[in-house]
């Protein structure tokens, strides 16, 4: 078959799995809930009901959320033709647990106790696999550059005992290897959802930097490489009040968005309101996929809204359960096609 | 043996008609095939939908065999007694299969194409399965005025 039609068995897969995706209405009933009981009732009448009646309390509904992304993750793992489409969507996840064993090894020297229960299944690499790598101190085997920038950063820490500096370190990994896989991947698309990742991480390194009162001299090295917005722009960023930021990154379709906020409030505030707005505009990117029947960037397009899904359902399951003000969770409520 | 090369170059033109018309159908046949499992994967229930939609670039491949037996009846070949087929006669036949083979292998891969990416409609939008044939079945047309243009081109030729 020639490789332009080699997709189509996976999109019309994925077409038809879109349909399970969860809709406003299932979104509205969630949150209308009088309890977490009655929220937890209502999801088990959707895709998550097969996790849900593993759980031993409603309040574990974060691993029913993840076993229902396991199991999206593992069954595309199977029948995409390029498996490193779904590898590069399980990235962050790798380096979720590196940070979770970093912290974890630190606190133990300290002499706190450790965290392994913040460790997710969701990376490429098993857990086993990485706890052995860094128990042993033996960190070889591990991929996507870990042999390197995980002793480097646990040395880091040993010098400057900067928290701030080993995350950096571990994020320009993780990014480098996001952009590196996209390219590997030549497929202009993948590549354009790489970059709009990069600018939105950078966009919200901006807005955490500002929020901690990081003087924008030294800024420069928390941004990425490879997005649209330039380190330059991103930088001057921080000197300008935010209701400006749009003149600075406006010609970009990130900077429009950012455009499109409304009633700046203090820092905590923005932070919460750019974090949807970037997740949106990633959603917006990967939208055009829906016009392509046999391209690839369906597969990274419904994993992305399956992830999307997963942040709307624990948004409306932590609200109810705490009783947070409805109106203001209806805000916060991600895009997902 | 001028004789026999007319025959030939007859048998040539059916042989070219329903082949490439044949593969086209395959090719297209297959490509709306596999979108159509990937639908069934997850919802069985569209079976007689994405059946409809995947037997649609298969009409490519039976106007192929028709062009093929309207050669055979016209040189005799399926009477049992063939007629005497000059060279250019036969060569005359021989190009009058051409559209068909052609159009019908190129038109059988572009209508399942559109047939796969219709399934993928329907799997989303079950209640657009009319607008979902009327695409794929616009590509048919481009199928049936070659095979027009085969049938007029093989009449026009005197034996």
């Amino acid at each position: 078959m020639a490789p332009a039609e080699r997709y189509g068995y996976t999109v019309a897969r994925l077409r038809a799995m879109g349909n399970r995706l969860l809709d406003e209405s299932s979104y509205q009933r969630i949150l209308d809930s009088e309890d977490l009981d009655a929220a937890m009732k209502v999801l088990g009448e959707t895709a998550y009901a097969a996790w849900i009646a593993d759980l031993k309390s409603n309040r574990e509904f974060d691993k029913a959320i993840e076993s229902e992304l396991l199991y999206v993750y593992s069954e595309l793992q199977k029948f995409v033709p390029d498996k490193r489409l779904v590898e590069i969507c399980r990235i962050p996840y790798d380096f979720h647990n590196i940070k979770v064993l970093v912290k974890s090894h630190i606190l133990q020297k300290e002499g706190h106790e450790r965290r392994f229960d913040l460790l997710t299944k969701l990376g490429n690499i098993p857990t086993d696999d990485l706890v052995m790598a860094v128990e042993s101190e033996d960190y070889r085997l591990l991929p996507y550059g870990l042999h390197v920038v995980l002793p480097k950063s646990v040395a880091l820490w040993e010098q400057a005992k900067n928290i701030l500096e080993v995350e950096k370190e571990l994020d320009d990994q993780q990014y480098l290897m996001i952009r590196k896989m996209g390219s590997d991947c030549a497929i202009p698309s993948i590549l354009a959802w790489t970059r709009a990742k990069i600018d939105a991480e950078n966009v919200r390194n901006a807005v955490r930097l500002r929020r901690i009162g990081v003087d924008a001299s030294s800024a420069e090295s928390f941004f990425h490489d490879g997005g649209y917005i330039s380190k330059e722009s991103l930088v001057a960023l921080l000197s300008e009040p935010l209701e400006g930021w749009t003149k600075l990154v406006g010609f970009t379709d990130c900077g429009i968005l950012i455009g499109e906020l409304k009633e700046l409030g203090d820092m905590n505030h923005v932070l919460v309101e750019m974090e949807r707005v970037l997740d949106d505009y990633i959603t917006k990117v990967l939208s055009k996929a829906k016009y392509g029947a046999f391209s690839e960037d369906n597969i990274i397009q419904y994993l992305w809204a399956k992830e999307m899904e997963a942040k709307n359902v624990r948004i409306l399951l932590v609200s109810v359960a705490n009783g947070t003000n409805r109106e203001m969770v209806r805000g916060l409520l991600r895009r997902v096609q | 043996m001028e004789q026999y090369l007319g025959i030939m170059l007859s048998v040539l033109g059916a042989a070219l008609a329903a082949g490439w018309a044949g593969a086209g159908s395959a090719i297209g046949v297959g490509i709306a095939g596999e979108s159509g499992a990937g639908v069934m994967t997850e919802d069985p229930g569209k079976f007689g939908l994405v059946l409809l939609l995947q037997a649609l670039p298969g009409t490519q491949g039976i106007y192929g065999l028709m062009t093929a037996f309207l050669v055979l009846l016209k040189v005799g070949l399926l009477g049992g007694s063939p007629l005497a087929v000059g060279i250019w006669q036969g060569l005359g036949i021989c190009f009058a299969c051409l559209p068909v083979a052609i159009a019908e292998y190129f038109s059988a891969i572009a209508q399942g194409k559109t047939s796969a990416a219709c399934i993928q409609m329907i799997a989303k939008r079950p209640e657009e399965t009319g607008k979902a044939v009327i695409l794929p079945a616009m590509v048919e047309t481009y199928a049936v005025l070659a095979l027009l243009t085969s049938i007029i081109l093989l009449n026009s030729i005197k034996l």
